[in-house]
């Protein structure tokens, strides 16, 4: 059941009006509820593991909680966090792992001894992932951290608990929300707020706008030139690799605003997961602006102990702990080389950007600020873009061949019919059009937030209009679903 | 329980903003639904303009029905001459059979053709959710055409819900109404009664191909194929269905291929064969790609096919 489909609109609605008429100290259950069928909905086999996982680590947070001394504490902990890497790694990466063990052996093989006897991979097991299995492994793993850490007490309450792993406005694709910010609200009663409800209709309406006026709009293209690569010039893979960058931000800030504000209209607040990416300064900028809340995870609970760790090091600790994290974080977009090397590309560029910290910075005192600020965004999302098509294609070889063809910068530029191209451009000017306004004229003037209801719902209208006549209803999933 | 501030005035006031705000948005949406209308009424170029004129205006004697097979390599007007009737070409590409099912509908609604030249092609009658969301062509005509409402509606359960819009049904189409009505687009994309030439050239050898491997068929689809036989056969309609020349030497049988030649045995229709035609397997050069030719190629082919209608009527 995707956010973008009548059925989520009927269920949302039926959940909506019930949770409002229930008592405030009963609604955190129906949100259980309500989240339980919703995750089951799609494949019911598959609600054991979440189940699993929450009760897991209920108990296990209790007993890192009880434990006492330093040394059990610590036993606890590396148990219970071995066994829910254990269970995400045995749905996600099993067949990687297998597959490049039996690889790699077959090319010794080959190479080596001269042996042509290969070895097949009879290991590999035919199970999906689990729909957000990354995303509720790495919320409970903070959980336990902060447990470990003491800086948040375990929870007591298993179906507040369940209640937060569960949530469905962010089961599938986060955000990676943190226990403390979180479970206190569980334990609110969320009286009907009509400017925290409007709020959040309007943050779905922009949300669902991005996700099927333009991303899935940009697909179209995207896909078409990604899917037959091998049929298409430099310049179009060029224009598509630029195009895909606009597709991926669009789609997963757009589940992101309709995530948040379902949840608005739920009376929970949960963490932002962009800031406008696309116009940041740098790599290290991008990375804070970027899927704030697994890179902020993975900041708090992997970046910091290493970097440490490591810390007499000097900036080659940095440099590690941010290559090592980085590599770890493209990883954990999927069992693939491809994401591999697009998280070490992040990682290398991210060194390169600690190195040279200095000499940026007398750089920056004498050259104008708007040639500064223009050849940083430029630069990043250049870099972005190259590093994305890692992202989009299938195997590193394809994205090799991509990138061989795109240096090549030649040929004639894919456009199937005028209306597509149209459409695909009124796209990308509607994202950027709303990201310029808003990081550069955002105190100027305000449609959306207009003090004449008029001018603010006149808007909404012309939204709906448009996303009326150029959304793509038939459009695919969230990419993110797939992480 | 709602919050105890919140007094009844609240309620009214936001209450009446939201009826406005729905008003505003009802007269929107119905007002840029009808400019829409109009201008897609007033085409007179391009597929859309296509499909509606066959659905709508055509009173050809000869129709031709396909996807983009149909569309691109039967020439109208060759076969016009041949067999001395009017013949137009009501295939659109891309379209699945539910989509040639509803055409034949709205057609036979009008009138009743002498003859129909269905096309077929492999994978016709495979299972896909695709086919279903390629009935879009027909959104604009549901409101107007009763006889495909029930075949729209299969694109999905909640889809006469959303006509409730009046700008829905020409979803994605705003650019290319545009585009059709400028006089311009009508001297440059020309159709030949429904027929849309195919400018490419192929330079490759010839593959082989298995067609033989399995896929699901769509019951749906084998059900409507039927329902078209049996109604083409109940008005008196001459139909034969054919399948225009490839460029690919096969291999095994295709399943749907295979059924669509079974049905047409079992009710006596003649099925014309030319997906394994000598003479186009030998010539690249008449091919725009491996499954469709060309203008050079589709002249051969009409022609070839209208002597071939011509011997068989006499």
């Amino acid at each position: 059941m995707v956010f973008n489909s009548i059925e989520f609109v009927i269920f949302f609605v039926v959940t909506l009006v019930l949770y409002y008429l229930i008592p405030g100290k009963y609604r955190w259950l129906w949100i259980l509820l309500a989240s339980t069928f919703f995750y089951g909905y799609a494949k019911p086999s598959y609600l054991p593991v979440p189940v699993g996982i929450a009760l897991f680590a209920y108990f296990a947070g209790i007993q890192i909680e009880r434990a006492g001394y330093e040394k059990k504490t610590r036993q606890y902990f590396i148990i219970s966090v071995a066994a829910i890497i254990g269970l995400l790694v045995f749905f996600k990466y099993t067949n990687f792992f297998t597959e490049s063990t039996t690889g790699f052996v077959n090319f010794v093989k080959a190479k080596i001894f001269h042996s042509g006897n290969s070895i097949s991979n009879n290991l590999l097991i035919n199970i999906a992932a689990p729909l957000g299995i990354s995303y509720i492994t790495f919320q409970a793993i903070g959980y336990l951290i902060e447990i470990k850490r003491g800086s948040h007490p375990a929870e007591k309450h298993f179906g507040h608990f369940a209640s937060y792993l569960l949530f469905f406005p962010k089961i599938i694709a986060g955000p990676v929300e943190r226990a403390h910010h979180f479970l206190p609200q569980l334990k609110e009663p969320h009286p009907f707020n009509y400017e925290l409800f409007t709020a959040g209709a309007k943050q779905v309406l922009w949300g669902l706008f991005k996700k099927i006026v333009i991303a899935d709009r940009i697909a179209i293209y995207v896909n078409a030139v990604f899917n037959n690569h091998e049929h298409h010039s430099g310049i179009t893979l060029i224009v598509a690799s630029i195009f895909y960058v606009f597709q991926i931000y669009a789609d997963f800030s757009g589940y992101t605003d309709m995530a948040l504000g379902f949840a608005k209209m739920l009376g929970f607040d949960l963490m932002p997961n962009f800031n406008r990416p696309l116009l940041a300064k740098s790599v290290t900028e991008f990375w804070r602006k970027w899927h704030m809340s697994l890179s902020t995870w993975f900041g708090e609970y992997f970046y910091t102990p290493i970097a440490i760790e490591k810390r007499e090091w000097g900036n080659l600790g940095v440099i590690y702990a941010s290559f090592v994290t980085f590599t770890v974080l493209g990883f954990w977009h999927g069992a693939n080389w491809t994401f591999i090397v697009f998280g070490a590309l992040q990682g290398f560029i991210l060194s390169i950007e600690i190195f040279t910290r200095r000499e940026r910075k007398d750089m920056r005192k004498r050259i104008p600020k708007w040639l500064n600020d223009g050849g940083g965004i430029l630069f990043t999302f250049g870099y972005f873009t190259l590093s994305s098509i890692f992202f989009r294609a299938d195997t590193v070889t394809d994205a090799m061949q991509i990138i061989k063809k795109i240096l090549s910068f030649s040929g004639p530029l894919y456009t199937e019919s005028t209306s597509i191209i149209l459409f695909l451009l009124l796209a990308v000017f509607y994202l950027t059009a709303y990201e310029f306004k808003e990081e550069f004229f955002e105190k100027k003037f305000s449609l959306s937030n207009n003090r004449y209801w008029l001018v603010r719902n006149s808007y909404y209208c012309v939204l709906i209009v448009i996303l009326l006549e150029t959304a793509v209803f038939d459009g695919g999933e969230f990419i993110y679903f797939q992480f | 329980m709602l919050n105890k501030t919140f007094n009844k005035k609240h309620w009214s006031s936001y209450l009446l903003q939201a009826a406005v705000f729905l008003v505003m948005v009802f007269v929107a949406d119905l007002l840029v639904g009808s400019i829409l209308k109009y201008f897609y009424k007033r085409q007179s170029s391009g597929w859309e303009y296509a499909t509606r004129y066959s659905m709508e205006e055509t009173k050809a004697d000869v129709l031709v029905f396909g996807a983009s097979r149909a569309q691109q390599q039967y020439i109208p007007t060759y076969i016009e001459d041949s067999l001395q009737l009017t013949c137009y070409n009501v295939g659109r590409d891309g379209t699945p059979f539910f989509y040639h099912y509803a055409m034949l509908q709205a057609v036979l609604k009008r009138y009743t053709p002498k003859m129909i030249i269905l096309d077929c092609e492999y994978a016709a009658l495979k299972k896909s959710s695709t086919s279903y969301e390629r009935l879009s062509p027909l959104l604009p005509l549901y409101e107007d055409h009763p006889e495909i409402q029930p075949i729209v509606q299969l694109r999905s359960p909640f889809e006469k819900y959303k006509f409730i819009s009046h700008i829905y049904p020409y979803n994605s189409m705003m650019f290319k109404i545009a585009i059709a009505n400028l006089e311009s687009n009508k001297k440059d994309k020309e159709d030949i009664k429904g027929y849309v030439p195919m400018t490419g050239s192929l330079h490759e050898p010839l593959k082989t191909i298995d067609i033989s491997v399995a896929y699901q068929l769509d019951p749906i689809k084998i059900n409507m194929f039927r329902k078209f036989v049996d109604e083409c056969l109940q008005r008196k309609i001459e139909l034969y269905i054919v399948c225009p020349p490839y460029y690919m030497n096969t291999v095994g049988t295709d399943t749907s291929f295979a059924l669509c030649r079974t049905i047409a045995a079992e009710k006596n229709i003649r099925f014309i064969d030319y997906s394994k035609d000598s003479l186009f397997l030998k010539s690249p050069q008449l091919f725009d790609d491996t499954v469709h030719v060309n203008f050079n190629g589709a002249k051969i082919f009409s022609q070839k096919i209208a002597g071939e209608l011509k011997r068989s009527r006499n």
